[in-house]
Formats: C-alpha cells, structure tokens, sequence
C-alpha cells in the first residue's frame, strides 16, 4: 500500500508547494497504472465486499444497506461490515478507485506504428475520450450520483476524494500520452480536475438521451481552457455547481445548512 | 511514584477481600488454571509462559491469585463502579459506550434484510458486569433498527458484578425475555458458548484484568461466526506527551485518593489505575488481535479523546 498512500502525499505536497518542480516530482511518483504490476487496490475480504456491495448500490444507492447486501453475497455478515472503517466512504471510494483503474483497459488508442501515415490522434483528443469513458463509467449509478457527492462533500472524506480526483486527473493526462513537465503541467491538471468535477455533477441531472448533453457540456468546458488557457474560470464554476448540489442532498437529508 | 506508598494497604485488604472469594470460587480457579495449562500446548505468544506469576497492577503476583484479586477489587467496586468510570475517563466513559454501540450498529432491520436470512444478532458482551453495554445494544437494535430479536449474553467472571447487573436490568424492557442473559464465566475459557455462534462479540473496559489476554482474544475467534467481529473498548496510551502527562498525574495521584472518599476503597481503585498504565499500546494490541487470525479494519483501532480509550476490531474471515 506504500506507492498510492505516496503518491497522495505528493499530490497533496504539490498543492502546497510554491516553487514548481515537475521535474522532480515526476521522479519520486512516476507512478502510473501500466508501468509495472501493482499490489491489489484493496485487500481481498474488504474487495470482496465491496465489490458484491457495488451490485446493489443501483437499488440501494451508497448505503449501508448495499453495504451489508454485499457482505452477506461475500459469504460474510451484517456485522462484517465494521471491517470497513469509513463505511458509505469506503463503497464510494471503491468505486471512484476501480473506475479510474479500468481506464486503461477499457479506452486503448492506436498505436503510432498502427495508425501508419494517417492523421494521429491529438493529446487533447485523448484527453477528451478517456474523460467521456471515465464519465460514462458512472451511468449504472448515476441516479445515486449525488447522494455519492453529498458523502464526499463531508468534511472528513473531502480531502481523500479530492486526493482521488488527482490521481484520476493524473492519469487521464498520462493514458493521453503527456510527457510534459514544465508548469503547464499543474495547470493542466488542475483544469482537468475542475471540469472532470463539473461535468460529473451535470451529468447527475442530465435527462437528454444517451447523455449528449452531458458530451456537449463536456466539450463546451474543454473549448473554453483551449480558447481562455486558463482554469481560474472552470474552477469557479465547478465550485459553484458542486457546492449547490451538494448542499441540496444534504439538506435534503435533514442536515442544517 | 505514588503506587509505592499504600503497599503494605494494598496488600492486606486485597487478601483479605479475596479471602471469602477463594473459598467460593477455588475449586473452579484451580480447575481454570489446569485447564489453561493443557490449552497452552498451542505455542502462547506470551513472555509470561512457564512462569507462573504474572502482574496485580504493578505487583507481580502469582497467576492463580490474580483471578482472586481482580474478584475482590471487582466485589468492592461494584456498586460504586459508575463513579470509578466516571473518574477514570474524565466523565466522559457514556459517550465513549454510545459511540462504541452506534458505531458497531447492532440488529438487523427486518424492512430492508432478505426474509430469508436469520432475524438478529447474536452478541456475547464479555466482562460485561454491570449490563452498561448489553442495555445499549438491545436499545439500538430495536430503536434504531426495529429489531426484536438481537439478543445479548452478559458473560463475568465476578458473580457481585452480575449481581449488580441482574438487579439493573429489572428497569429495563429486557429483564426475562429471551433477548438478555447472563452467564458466571471466565473470558479465557468460554466452554459453555459453541464454535462458530456469535455474531459480535464485546468487551469494554474488561479485557485489561484478564491473566491470558491472548487466551481471551483466542476464545473470541473460537466462538464468532466466520464474519464475526471482536470489538474492543479498553483504556488506551494517551499519544500527546503533554496529555499524557497531566493524565497520569490525575490518574495516579487524584483518582485513588477520590476513591477512597467516594468508595472507602484507595487500593481497589490504585490497581485499576494501574492495570490501566500496564496494558500494551494500541499497536501491540492491534497485533495481538492480528495474531490470533483475525483481519483488522484500517489501521485497527479508533482513539477516543486523545487516546485516553481506544476501539480496537478483528473480523474473523468468512
Ligand atoms: C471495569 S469492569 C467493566 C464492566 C462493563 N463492561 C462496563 O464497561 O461498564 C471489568 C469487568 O471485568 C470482569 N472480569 C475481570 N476478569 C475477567 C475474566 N477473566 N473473565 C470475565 N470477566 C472478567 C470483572 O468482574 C468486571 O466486571
């Protein structure tokens, strides 16, 4: 469990640190899905669990009633589930974990040898791709969506969920084949992460069909940090929706904000 | 250090507490200590093996008479035994119990179980004494998850402290119905509960005066369902030096001296505060738990209020 634990101290370092160093940081966290064969994200009883819990979360939502569902299917018990200290954070956090470790399977692109002459695929268009797939790996529970944002929102599971939304950022940007380390490279991260958040949470109330207003939405942020370069803007606007919506559930469930 | 002073005190009325204990209980202490002795053949993690002393406190008595002692200073503590609590965890022990029940959330909500699967849970409170956690338990299963059935076994060593119990649970819903029991037995040695039969398994507060501690953590993976879970509420290591400081200190010099005051009974309370000092880290213990087969959630434990308690959990793999 050392390397993700590490790799979130960095991420977090980074935030903090004023002086620029990619080039260092990318030494001591070069540490991407593919590179070499990891340990299991989870261990096995608690992978277990999860994953049968993960089944009934679109009957269930992010509850602990999937939760124990899960356990029972896992052979275990109701009470097994203290096996999970973080409880509903644990099953979101299995899922946002899983979902961004299967990117790498589920978008492959062309190789240069395989494209031959034709016309290659641009970073940016990868980025788009790998994003649109990570996004749409949220459509079995994406009318749960919310009550997960809501958990996240909370004050002690705000700062993993953000730490996973960086790597998530992180490893968008190296599947799409960036080898950039000059300070673009935080930039680009950064707005990465603002408009992965914001499109998530619109897609939460998309009703169009096959979701292509949440595709055009998508596209829309995108085009704006190419035509504007900044993610300032993004960022403000991903603030402003999650905030809304998250305040909403958890009014919603009776808290007082 | 304090504990040095009331020695001689300490040492008389304790034996003479434990005198009409040992009457009452030899035979079935000696028998325990036999029966230990041919369970030990599974190699104990513990130091202590083939010695045949072991700690009362900071006293090193032998092992057969620590059962005595820890009896009578529970007979003399029973009924003020609120009071002790309260002093030793700044009064603060309640919210530690109601965080320890909400957070293990026992019973099974009848509305949103499969029909099929067994109604409640089975749950065994160890060195459960004076019934604290047993009545929370059966409250929040059938407060909280409209259950009726989730039952509770309250398991002693002292037959004063279930005495005690008993005489409370008359002001509860729960006093002869089938959902509270209460059984005399020794937590290392739980002959009368079956393999494989409970679902949850607790001890607050207790597991500090056992002899064989990892005895005791063995016993409770013989005893759970696969899935089960131990779960622990002890006096734990402060983790803040400063803390720590100004605790032992109150809790070394202050308490036994309220003790005496509250309870007329200075040296009963200087071996709790003791047996508190003496009692491993919360990593030690996590790996205690570890050793006998269980798997740990996290990092294995919670503090509760800078360390002063801590929950510590095994689940026992399915
Ligand atoms: C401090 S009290 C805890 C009572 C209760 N669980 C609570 O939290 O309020 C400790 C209890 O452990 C019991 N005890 C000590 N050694 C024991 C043993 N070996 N087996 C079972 N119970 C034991 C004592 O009799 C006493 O009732």
């Amino acid at each position: 469990m050392a390397p993700p634990a590490q790799l979130a101290n960095c991420v977090r370092g980074t935030f903090r640190a004023s002086s620029f160093r990619p080039t260092l940081w990318r030494q001591r966290c070069l540490y991407h899905s593919y590179e070499y064969s990891q340990p299991p994200p989870f261990p096995p009883a608690e992978a277990a669990i999860l994953s049968s819990a993960i089944s009934h979360v679109p009957a269930f939502g992010f509850t602990l009633d999937a939760l124990k569902l899960g356990a029972r299917d896992a052979g275990y018990l109701d009470v097994s589930t203290n096996l999970l200290p973080r409880g509903v954070f644990d099953l979101v956090n299995y899922h946002l974990v899983m979902q961004r470790l299967a990117l790498k399977d589920s978008v492959q692109f062309p190789t240069e040898a395989e494209q031959g002459t034709g016309k290659k695929i641009g970073i940016g268009a990868k980025v788009r791709t790998l994003t649109l797939a990570r996004l749409r790996a949220n459509e079995p529970v994406i009318h749960r969506w919310q009550e997960a944002l809501a958990i996240m929102a909370q004050p002690s599971y705000a700062p993993p969920s953000f730490a996973e939304l960086a790597k998530l950022a992180d490893e968008i940007w190296f599947l799409a084949g960036d080898t950039s380390v000059d300070t673009s490279w935080y930039t680009k991260r950064a707005s990465l992460s603002a408009i992965y958040s914001a499109t998530e949470v619109f897609m939460t109330q998309d009703t169009s069909k096959n979701f292509a207003e949440t595709e055009q939405f998508l596209d829309a942020r995108l085009e704006d940090v190419r035509k504007f370069g900044g993610f300032l803007g993004a960022l403000g606007e991903w603030a402003d929706f999650t905030g809304h919506s998250a305040v909403n559930v958890l009014r919603s469930k009776g808290l007082r904000i | 250090m304090s504990a040095q002073i009331p020695k001689q005190l300490l040492r008389r009325q304790l034996l003479a507490g434990g005198r009409k204990k040992v009457a009452r209980e030899s035979s079935r202490c000696f028998s325990c200590s036999i029966r230990h002795a041919q369970q030990q053949t599974a190699p104990p993690k513990s130091p202590r093996e083939g010695s045949a002393t072991t700690h009362f406190g900071f006293e090193t008595v032998a092992e057969a008479l620590k059962e005595q002692k820890v009896g009578a200073v529970f007979s003399s503590v029973a009924s003020s035994y609120d009071t002790m609590n309260d002093l030793m965890s700044l009064g603060i022990h309640r919210l530690w119990k109601d965080h320890f029940v909400r957070n293990l959330n026992p019973g099974r909500n009848p509305l949103t179980s499969p029909p099929n699967a067994d109604q409640g849970w089975n749950i065994l409170d160890i060195a459960g004494g004076t019934g604290d956690i047993a009545f929370r338990m059966l409250d929040h299963a059938s407060t909280i998850n409209n259950d009726a059935h989730t039952r509770v076994t309250v398991a002693d060593i002292n037959a004063d402290m279930l005495a005690e119990g008993r005489k409370r649970a008359l002001q509860s819903p729960y006093a002869r119905t089938p959902r509270l029991k209460f059984v005399e037995a020794n937590a290392e040695n739980l002959d009368m509960i079956s393999d494989a039969s409970i679902d949850l398994y607790t001890v607050a507060f207790g597991i500090r005066n056992f002899t064989h501690k990892d005895a005791a953590i063995r016993e409770a993976y013989r005893v759970l369902k696969p899935g089960g879970v131990f779960a622990c509420l002890e006096f734990s290591k402060v983790n803040n030096a400063l803390f720590d400081a100004v605790y032992k200190r109150w809790s070394f010099s202050a308490i036994p001296l309220i003790g005496q005051l509250v309870a007329s009974d200075r040296d009963s309370y200087q071996y709790l505060v003791e047996s508190i000092e003496r009692f491993p880290s919360q990593t030690e213990f996590r790996d205690m738990i570890r050793e006998a087969g269980f798997l740990v959630p996290g990092q294995g434990w919670e503090d509760l209020t800078g360390g002063i308690a801590a929950i510590h959990k095994g689940v026992k793999p399915a």
